[in-house]
């Protein structure tokens, strides 16, 4: 640890982060107005507060809540498992309004892209699902002889008691495939986080561990743990570990292949990119094989370059240190030279940041490094040690807001008035109909943003957002006569 | 070809869009799973047709993926801010059913965001839990003293059951039944207070009810322009063309600013007909002929020339008014169009996926210009889809292969066998046309990966003359500019 905080603060010193406060003084009484219990999941970050929200509850019934539901967390982690048949046990709309719309890419199988239903009727409501699980599952494997099939369960599946354990297990028995139930049916709870942890216990149940080839002659190998390629990410982290003479065993689960998920055991540590979604495989992983876990982020110059030196230091092997220095020495040199031109444009630009969960806090550097300044972070499934993590990266002055539904964020948006809304699809017309400019950041987003080219994307992603003229039009309406 | 193909290296073992599956295709059937379905779940149509309602909201009953998943589909579709809201159900509260999560749902909306409807859509969830939501709304009613000043309507859309044709369609039924019955009209609804209160019975006889189907805004625009040129006065049902098209102003509607009001939906029991511009959405109509006497005239979509023509005939014999100069001139373009393009297109094999009524208009009309609709696909399982298919291929003499109720995975063998030079769908066809190495033209829902999906236009003359100069410009690009290279 000690070691770590060291690194820290050389980064720390070398980044021209520049530490300021925020300019809400005095802080606004009422952050905005909104249903009374709605209050406390939104607070600024002051010094002599706790400055965390309320957080963990479950929505408002009726309020246009941002969130989804279980299979829809065990389906973002498990998903961008490339050669896997990703089958969901439930009527056709679950995986008709879901598949194929992770932005994960691949750089073999593109069978994850396919969408597999059991398309269950109301035939089978009545007499049970699980003869149509069966004949299915055993279809789908005469069809592509994938090396895992994931079973999702649906809210419908653990209403009527369908046994999807058993069916696997049967399944796998006549296929001789891997056949891994998820137990996600949506409505399990509000929070989708558990839907993450599911997936996890997936993995770690019924793949991690179950292939043994012969180990590396490699002595640094790891896993990349909670990176899941969206937008060929890992492609900009990869080669970075890579010139460290570090050999990737597994991604769980960017554009990864079953068998290498299989025998992740086999890795000497696991670096965890996504804390939100995958600290819990690290943790369990750390357990069952005593895999030691570093947390990594590779969203922004001095996270990506303290994430290198921290792998570096680990494995405590001079040469590796040294080599990480110097090509974090050039990287930043070439990456700094690259962004003036985009940040020029972007400093001083107030960000507000509303996302699934790590980025709320994996962001705010790599924005901060470009001058802009994050005035609102929030998350749609935090809990209390997300918000300690925000809390611990923010500066003073920044708004902290959980679970914001629709009309929230609009009134967020009216009265902070962000120069730059980073978000997902469901806000990106809300806030653009507003007249405010918006980057993706979430599932289709087109471009990398992960390690230095990423990061040079990145600058130039927000200023293509913030710097074009047609946000100017806007502000100049046809004058009456 | 599929012999040439067997010789080829396999790119990957288990890519299903690699040689080897390829293989696959054309060599198992498939019986029991959905591969790339090609149809969504009930409460998605219950929302599309809540869209084109001003001031309503559409409360889904269930999980909270339900409405975000839909949320999802729509704002990427259409690109505007769509709110769908939930009752967020979850373990505690399916097991003691979903009562107090329905009326928490109901307060929440009717205070937050000052409704003119609320739309309850049912879910699988709460289908098989068994909630009762007329007698939870009812429930709620009465907790508020009949405060409520404007309508709740209850939809079933159990999502094991159909497709989303079948509940828009039911949706439309379910609107018009319940705001036109006594005991709603006895309220003081808050849509009816702002409206002009004068208009006599005499007026409202005039009025056509049309009933579009689920078309593109700039369709139902298209549809209002007609009517206009044509003098009619009409209650169109349900009108998205500026809820999801709507102009940037720098505000944001929560709900529909625009579109049918319920005082419209009200009157549709005046009218002197329904129209109805779709074979799978006019319950409504049967129910207003068969309740209050509104005669209905079902007619195809007006999509290519025969269609609209039929719809514009029918405007002539209901009012006798006279047809518009504007729409004959629109009617010359798009024959002198389909004249200069004839022998790009001739013969050339297509094949269309998507809602049942566009691919009936979309066969009907490229039939009309001469191509082949080799292969039509839909998602849902519909026997007057086949009839309707089959009334153009007895009619035109082609051979049609028809695939209702089918996937993908079905659609992708045929378009292979066809030998299929062009295709027409949705966004997720895509992978289809990439891999045959044929062109697509985007369209239906839902279209994400290009821009403009609200207007995607089909539907009168005007569609029918830019849709017609796409497809031909796509068959020259694909199939004549290379030829020419190859020859210099």
């Amino acid at each position: 640890m000690h070691q770590r905080e060291i690194l820290s603060t050389e980064i720390v010193k070398k980044s021209k982060n520049k530490s300021k406060q925020l300019d809400f003084d005095p802080l606004p009484k009422k952050i905005i107005e909104t249903i009374k219990s709605r209050e406390k999941h939104m607070c600024f970050k002051k010094k002599g507060t706790d400055s965390t929200p309320q957080c963990n509850k479950s929505s408002i019934p009726g309020a246009v809540t941002q969130r989804s539901c279980v299979y829809g967390g065990a389906r973002v982690v498990l998903m961008p498992i490339t050669d896997a048949v990703h089958l969901v046990h439930g009527p056709i709309g679950c995986a008709s309004c879901t598949w194929d719309i992770r932005g994960s890419l691949s750089s073999t199988s593109q069978l994850y892209k396919t969408g597999f239903s059991t398309n269950m009727e109301e035939k089978d409501i009545v007499f049970g699902g699980e003869k149509k699980l069966l004949d299915t599952l055993i279809e789908i494997n005469r069809l592509y002889q994938p090396p895992a099939i994931f079973v999702y369960a649906t809210c419908v599946v653990g209403l009527i008691g369908d046994d999807l354990k058993a069916v696997c297990k049967e399944a796998e028995k006549i296929t001789s495939t891997r056949i891994i139930p998820v137990q996600s049916e949506g409505f399990r709870s509000f929070n989708k986080s558990l839907g993450h942890q599911l997936a996890g216990d997936a993995l770690l149940d019924y793949v991690i561990g179950t292939s043994h080839p012969p180990s590396s002659s490699n002595p640094f190998t790891l896993n990349i743990v909670g990176e899941f390629n969206i937008a060929g990410d890992l492609w900009g982290i990869k080669p970075l570990l890579e010139k460290l003479g570090i050999e990737i065993i597994s991604t769980l689960t960017g554009d990864s292949l079953v068998e290498d998920i299989a025998r992740a055991h086999q890795a000497n540590l696991n670096i965890v990119q996504c804390q939100k979604s995958s600290n819990y495989i690290a943790r369990e992983m750390e357990k069952r094989y005593g895999i030691p876990y570093l947390k990594v982020n590779f969203f922004g110059i001095s996270d990506t370059a303290y994430s290198l030196l921290s792998i570096a230091h680990f494995f405590q092997y001079p040469q590796m240190i040294s080599r990480a220095e110097k090509l974090i020495e050039n990287e930043r040199k070439r990456v700094e030279d690259s962004i003036k031109i985009f940040q020029k444009r972007l400093e001083g630009k107030r960000v507000a940041v509303y996302v699934g969960g790590n980025k709320a806090w994996s962001l705010i550097k790599a924005f901060e490094e470009l001058g802009m300044e994050v005035i609102m972070t929030g998350t749609q499934n935090g809990l209390p040690k997300d918000y300690k993590k925000i809390k611990e990266t923010v500066q003073e002055g920044t708004l902290i807001v959980d679970d914001a539904n629709a009309m929230e964020l609009s009134s967020l948006l009216k009265k902070y008035n962000p120069d730059l809304v980073i978000s997902g699809a469901k806000e990106k017309y809300l806030s653009m109909k507003m007249g405010i400019p918006f980057c993706e950041f979430n599932h289709d987003r087109i471009t990398s943003f992960s390690g230095f080219d990423g990061y040079i994307n990145f600058a130039q992603d927000l200023d293509r957002a913030v710097s074009s003229p047609v946000w100017d039009h806007i502000k100049k309406p046809l004058k009456a006569a | 070809m599929p012999e040439s193909k067997k010789h080829q290296k396999k790119d990957h073992p288990h890519s299903p869009y690699g040689e080897e599956s390829q293989e696959l295709i054309a060599k198992t059937q498939k019986r029991f799973a959905v591969i790339n379905p090609s149809r969504m779940c009930q409460p998605l149509g219950a929302v599309q047709a809540l869209l084109g309602i001003r001031g309503a909201m559409p409360l889904i009953h269930g999980s909270q993926g339900c409405s975000t998943y839909m949320r999802f589909q729509l704002c990427r579709h259409y690109r505007e801010p769509i709110n769908v809201s939930s009752t967020s159900m979850s373990e505690a509260t399916v097991v003691y059913g979903g009562e107090k999560n329905l009326i928490q749902a109901l307060n929440t909306i009717t205070h937050q965001y000052k409704p003119e409807l609320i739309g309850v859509t049912s879910s699988c969830l709460t289908e098989t839990i068994g909630d009762d939501m007329d007698s939870i709304i009812n429930k709620f009613l009465q907790n508020n003293h009949n405060k409520i000043d404007f309508p709740i309507i209850p939809i079933s859309t159990p999502s094991y059951a159909g497709s989303h044709i079948e509940s828009y369609d039911q949706t439309l039924k379910a609107l018009v039944e319940k705001i036109t019955h006594q005991n709603i009209l006895k309220q003081s609804l808050k849509g009816l207070k702002d409206e002009n209160k004068k208009s006599s019975q005499i007026n409202l006889k005039d009025k056509i009810n049309v009933i579009t189907g689920l078309l593109s805004p700039m369709d139902v625009e298209e549809v209002k322009f007609i009517l206009k040129e044509m003098n009619i006065e009409s209650i169109v049902l349900t009108d998205n063309s500026q809820s999801l098209n709507s102009p940037l102003d720098g505000k944001v509607d929560f709900l529909p600013s625009k579109g049918t009001t319920i005082k419209q939906i009200r009157d549709t029991a005046y009218s002197k007909a329904t129209i109805a511009l779709s074979n799978h959405a006019n319950s409504a109509g049967v129910f207003l002929e068969k309740e209050f006497g509104v005669k209905l005239f079902n007619l195809p979509t007006p999509i290519g020339l025969r269609a609209t023509d039929e719809f514009i005939e029918t405007l002539v014999k209901l009012k006798n008014n006279q047809i518009s100069k504007t729409l004959k001139i629109h009617r010359g373009q798009l024959l002198d169009a389909m004249v200069d393009a004839h022998a790009y297109n001739y013969n050339r094999k297509v094949a269309i996926y998507g809602e049942p009524d566009m691919v009936v208009g979309l066969t009907r009309f490229t039939s009309e210009l001469g191509m082949i609709p080799a292969v039509v696909c839909t998602g849902t399982e519909c026997n007057k889809f086949k009839q309707e298919i089959e009334l153009i291929s007895s009619q035109d003499g082609h051979e049609i292969q028809i695939i209702s109720g089918g996937d993908q995975y079905d659609l992708h063998q045929k378009v292979k066998e066809e030998e299929i030079e062009i295709l027409m769908g949705n966004s997720y066809s895509a992978r289809i046309a990439k891999e045959e190495n044929i062109p697509l033209i985007r369209i239906g829902f839902p279209v994400f990966d290009r821009i403009g999906a609200q207007r995607i236009k089909i539907v009168g003359y005007r569609a029918g003359l830019s849709l017609l100069d796409l497809i031909t410009n796509t068959i020259i690009e694909k199939y004549y500019d290379n030829l020419k290279e190859e020859h210099l």
